[in-house]
């Protein structure tokens, strides 16, 4: 075991000196330098600048154009010391061939590498340093090593080599330079950056190059000025050694690994779920009756919630999975368990309004897996867990470990860590449910407030255009997707997650009619993805320029001229409407993607918006809807009126238990003094 | 009735090199620049528009290749290289298109064999290649790698790319500068969706072909030509996340009902006949490469498309 004991070295100090002495090396280059084996020359001079070095000339005509940069220094001085030397004998691999190099950049494109590592230094122990390669190695990083790291691990029978993405490049912290030379050719290879356009290359290293640098102790001067010099190219220098000062990160050897992927945004894809029961959508739609049962927590029979949070990275440790109380061994089979399911998220892209939309993901995951099974949501789940994956051995552990596998997988660009615990003491659980109340509180008042007129920013849906091919859904936050599958948040989301997805943003742009819902910047957009097709959408009326339809709308809109009002009805009702059509004739008319005045498809929430109808003078004009609707409306619709001061709508709209035709419509709707009929007409 | 042929259209189609000549570094014969279309073809406005290139389709273990074609080619089928030099000393194809279908076999890992068969075949013929790599995921990554690492300097068209999987075909593009089809189902913003992918990852839009897939006559092909159509409109337009050349193969006109159970004597015709229409509709809608499996109905293509041009009406069609 090597241990190596330095006074903390000043990282700016030493950078200085160490510029100096380098500043001074290479006005003492006398041999002719070059590289076999590549078409880029010295290759990091020859990005920066597209001028080959291949003497002392070239090389401080570089040097001054390249404002004395570090790197180009340190580039030559080795390309001559290789040169007059010859290079090291194996394991050191020292200068990389063109070939290799475009093997390796083949597999950075590919992903079978996620990033780049470089490991410089003298570790103090085989033991840490081993640990920091092994996690590297488990991380799909292709390493890189110079310095005495190399026969540090050597002695702890390390295995190096490139099959092993382990890369001893030299025998000192100097030959870390071929890091950068190697990313200065794939960025040339691949990312088109032509030699000479420092600006590309720059950005290039910076954005897609996902490298890192960890630094263990005995940097000689000119070696961190080397090292120091890599900050310019986007990388993080975390130092796990007795550095202070400068821009260097310091980390402890076991976090220093995770903290510079953090950093660099690289992102581990998780593919196989390690728990003892199977795990996919295909098992969504099972239920767990209670005979199959083994234990079940919530659904009005004991204490449950689940609530999912953002924290500071700091406090997320990734995939870590705590079960606070009772495990499923020590809960008596058929018997009802408090629960609390509590995740912590974090990531650089995630959102606060983002909480309560991968909330209800806690759902489809947990019925993801083969015997566990979910209902609902907040602090009214119902969750149970079959005989059948006791027996085989699963335990709330594993229920946190799907979850904080799934969430991971899922949602790779948004989430950098997830955390979950699982509590199934009643006490504890009561007393995080305080907290859990307080947030779902915010929640509400915060969708609640959350009015069209608020945001300037809408969201498309082109999804359907598979098959409707010229349809454009407009999502707002008050008008949900018509297939009722995606509100406003969701959409926001989606384009977040994937950029070039069927959700893009619409700049609505300004009024042309406020209460059709008429908008420049929307009718613009839906020209657009419409490919011409239509010119004007507005978003709350039926008669003028409704939306497109595609076939997936919840409920289907229309007007009956004859008693100056309009219907709606939902896909699940079969029998015939007063417009004398049942729903299928009539989705048949309108669907495909065409514009239909007087026919508009709209989600159930829909209904319950402020802009419901707002175009035909608002939800005064609903006339009539199946009574099944009605019924799954009602609490919400009910209350929604008697805020309006419009409690007595609610008996006036018909169904079919009180009008089958449309005679029997306008007697009814006489009948009850239904407002419609005195309304502005329709038509 | 006049029509207007211009239909206002502002876009022009990008143009991708295929095969590379010894002057470019590499042994074809011959070097291919696609695209450059600013309208669509055979309109009475456009004479100078180019033919379609006709491609035949062969493969390393026929095994997985159609019956009709097995008993047609005989033993030719059984060397790789010899079925590729017929493909253009015989039946006269401005391109080979090599099915890789020997990495099909479960548990496939004889990497080093992708690199000679495809070795073999660049010495057989001069014409450039269309190499389709592997059908698995699993071995993507090797399979593309030796196929882009045997084909350096040549400018294969590496196949297929699609939303799911990409990266490894768009890996060997970049590191050994070929191109490559991207292929969406008969989609056109899915179409848009994966060359804005291949964008993002670094593949420049002059080494993208679109294959809309190409359903059989009969068989959705109608679909296909709907969505090319909507494709070629959407360039044409000017929206360049589009406008890339189409690349079509109908392959699975030799797997339907009316191809395989007809009288064996008139098999082979039927065989031809079904691809040669599926191939003169994918043509008129804007592809650039048609791909067909039986070795005859190469030439019947290329007459009707001389015609076509000519004006001169259909020779071939019946």
């Amino acid at each position: 075991m090597i241990r190596v004991n330095y006074l903390m070295t000043d990282v700016e100090i030493a950078k200085k000196k160490g510029e100096d002495s380098l500043n001074l090396m290479i006005t003492t280059i006398q041999h002719s330098i070059s590289y076999d084996e590549t078409a880029y020359h010295l290759p990091v001079s020859f990005a920066l600048t597209g001028i080959a070095v291949h003497d002392i000339q070239s090389a401080l005509d570089v040097f001054a154009r390249t404002s004395n940069n570090p790197l180009v220094a340190s580039e030559c001085i080795l390309a001559e010391k290789t040169a007059t030397e010859g290079k090291e004998p194996a394991p050191y691999t020292g200068f990389i061939d063109d070939t290799v190099i475009r093997k390796l950049g083949y597999s950075l494109v590919d992903g079978s590498i996620l990033g780049l590592a470089l490991v410089v230094g003298t570790p103090h122990s085989a033991d840490s340093a081993s640990a920091i390669c092994r996690e590297l190695q488990e991380k799909y990083m292709l390493t890189f090593l110079a310095g005495d790291v190399i026969s540090s691990l050597s002695h702890a029978g390390v295995k190096l080599g490139l099959e092993y993405r382990l890369i001893p490049l030299g025998s000192t912290p100097a030959y870390g330079i071929h890091f950068v030379d190697m990313i200065a050719r794939v960025a040339m290879m691949f990312g088109g950056v032509t030699p000479g356009d420092t600006h590309r290359l720059l950005t290039y290293a910076a954005e897609r190059a996902k490298a890192i640098v960890i630094v263990f102790p005995g940097l000689s001067d000119p070696e961190i000025a080397l090292v120091d010099g890599m900050r310019v190219l986007g990388f993080p220098i975390l130092s796990v050694g007795e550095y202070r000062g400068g821009d260097w990160i310091p980390a402890l050897p076991d976090a220093v690994v995770r903290r510079g992927m953090e950093i660099k945004g690289i992102r581990v894809n998780i593919t196989a779920i390690p728990i003892p029961m199977g795990c996919s959508p295909a098992f969504e739609g099972k239920s767990i009756r209670k005979e199959e049962m083994y234990v079940e927590f919530g659904g009005g029979r004991s204490p449950a919630f689940e609530l999912l949070r953002m924290l500071p990275a700091a406090d997320v440790k990734d995939g870590q999975v705590t079960v606070i109380g009772p495990e499923i061994d020590a809960m008596k089979e058929g018997g009802a368990y408090p629960l609390a399911i509590i995740i912590n998220v974090a990531g650089k892209m995630m959102k606060k309004d983002y909480e309560p939309v991968l909330e209800r993901r806690i759902h489809n995951f947990v019925n993801y897996g083969e015997g566990s099974w979910h209902v609902a949501q907040r602090d009214i789940i119902w969750v149970r867990i079959s005989k059948e994956v006791v027996a085989k051995g699963v335990k709330m552990e594993h229920i946190g470990k799907l979850l904080a596998s799934k969430f991971r997988m899922d949602f790779p660009q948004l989430l950098d860590a997830v955390s979950v615990t699982l509590i199934t003491d009643e006490a504890k659980v009561l007393a995080s449910k305080k907290d859990a109340d307080s947030v779902y509180d915010e929640r509400d008042a915060r969708i609640r407030g959350m009015r069209d007129a608020d945001v300037n920013t809408y969201y498309s849906c082109t999804l359907c255009q598979t098959f409707a091919p010229n349809h454009v859904c407009v999502i707002t936050p008050e008008h949900p997707a018509l297939c009722g599958a995606i509100s406003w948040l969701d959409g926001k989301i989606a384009y977040e997650i994937a950029p070039s997805g069927a959700n893009q943003p619409i700049d609505k742009g300004t009024a042309i009619n406020v209460l059709n819902g008429e908008y420049e910047g929307v009718n613009k957009f839906v020209k657009k993805a419409s490919h011409g097709e239509i010119d004007r959408c507005s978003l709350y009326s039926v008669m003028e320029y409704p939306m497109t339809c595609c076939g997936c709308f919840e409920c289907i809109a229309l007007m009956l001229p004859e008693v100056n009002g309009i219907m709606v009805v939902n896909r699940e009702y079969k029998g015939v409407t007063p417009s004398g059509m049942t729903f299928s004739t009539l989705a048949g008319t309108i669907g495909g993607g065409a514009q239909t005045p007087g026919f508009s498809g709209i989600s159930k929430n829909y209904i319950l918006s402020d802009r419901f109808l707002q175009g035909e003078g608002g939800i005064e004009r609903l006339v009539w809807m199946p009574k099944q609707l009605k019924e799954e409306l009602k609490t919400r619709l009910v209350k929604k009126l008697s805020d309006q001061n419009k409690s007595d709508l609610f008996e006036k709209v018909a169904d079919e238990t009180l009008a089958m035709s449309l005679e029997d419509l306008i007697v009814f709707l006489g009948h009850v003094k239904h407002p419609a009929l005195t309304m502005k007409p329709l038509v | 009735m006049e029509y207007d042929l211009n239909f206002s259209w502002t876009g022009t189609i990008g143009h991708v090199v295929i095969g590379a000549t010894r002057a470019d570094g590499g042994t074809r014969k011959t070097s291919y620049t696609l695209g450059g279309g600013t309208s669509l073809p055979y309109l009475d406005n456009n004479p100078s528009s180019p033919s379609p290139l006709v491609a035949l389709e062969i493969c390393d273990n026929p095994e997985f290749w159609s019956p009709i074609i097995r008993r047609f080619c005989g033993d030719l089928i059984h060397s790789t290289s010899d079925w590729a030099k017929t493909a253009e000393t015989v039946y006269g194809a401005d391109l080979v298109r090599l099915y890789l279908t020997s990495t099909r076999v479960r548990n496939f890992s004889d990497i080093v064999s992708v690199g000679k068969t495809i070795e073999s075949v660049l010495d057989a013929t001069a014409l450039p290649l269309i190499i389709e790599g592997s059908n698995e995921p699993g071995i993507d990554s090797d399979v593309f790698q030796k196929c882009g690492e045997t084909g350096q300097d040549e400018r294969f068209l590496l196949g297929t790319a699609e939303a799911s999987r990409y990266r490894s075909i768009a890996a060997a593009a970049l590191a050994y500068d070929h191109s490559l089809i991207a292929q969406s189902p008969i989609d056109v913003n899915l179409a848009k969706q994966l060359n804005i992918l291949l964008r993002e990852i670094g593949v420049q839009q002059d080494h993208i072909m679109i294959d809309p897939y190409t359903g059989a006559l009969g068989y959705g092909l109608e679909y296909s030509f709907s969505a090319m159509e909507r494709i070629r409109f959407s360039a044409l337009k000017g929206d360049t996340d589009l406008a890339m050349p189409m690349i079509c193969s109908a392959i699975d006109s030799l797997n339907i009902k009316e191809v395989r159970e007809a009288d064996p004597a008139l098999q082979d015709e039927m065989a031809m006949q079904w691809e040669f229409y599926t191939g003169i509709a994918a043509a008129v809608a804007g592809a650039e490469i048609i791909c067909v499996r039986h070795p005859k109905t190469v030439r019947m293509l290329k007459n009707a498309f001389a015609d076509m041009k000519n004006n001169a009406g259909f020779s071939g069609v019946k």
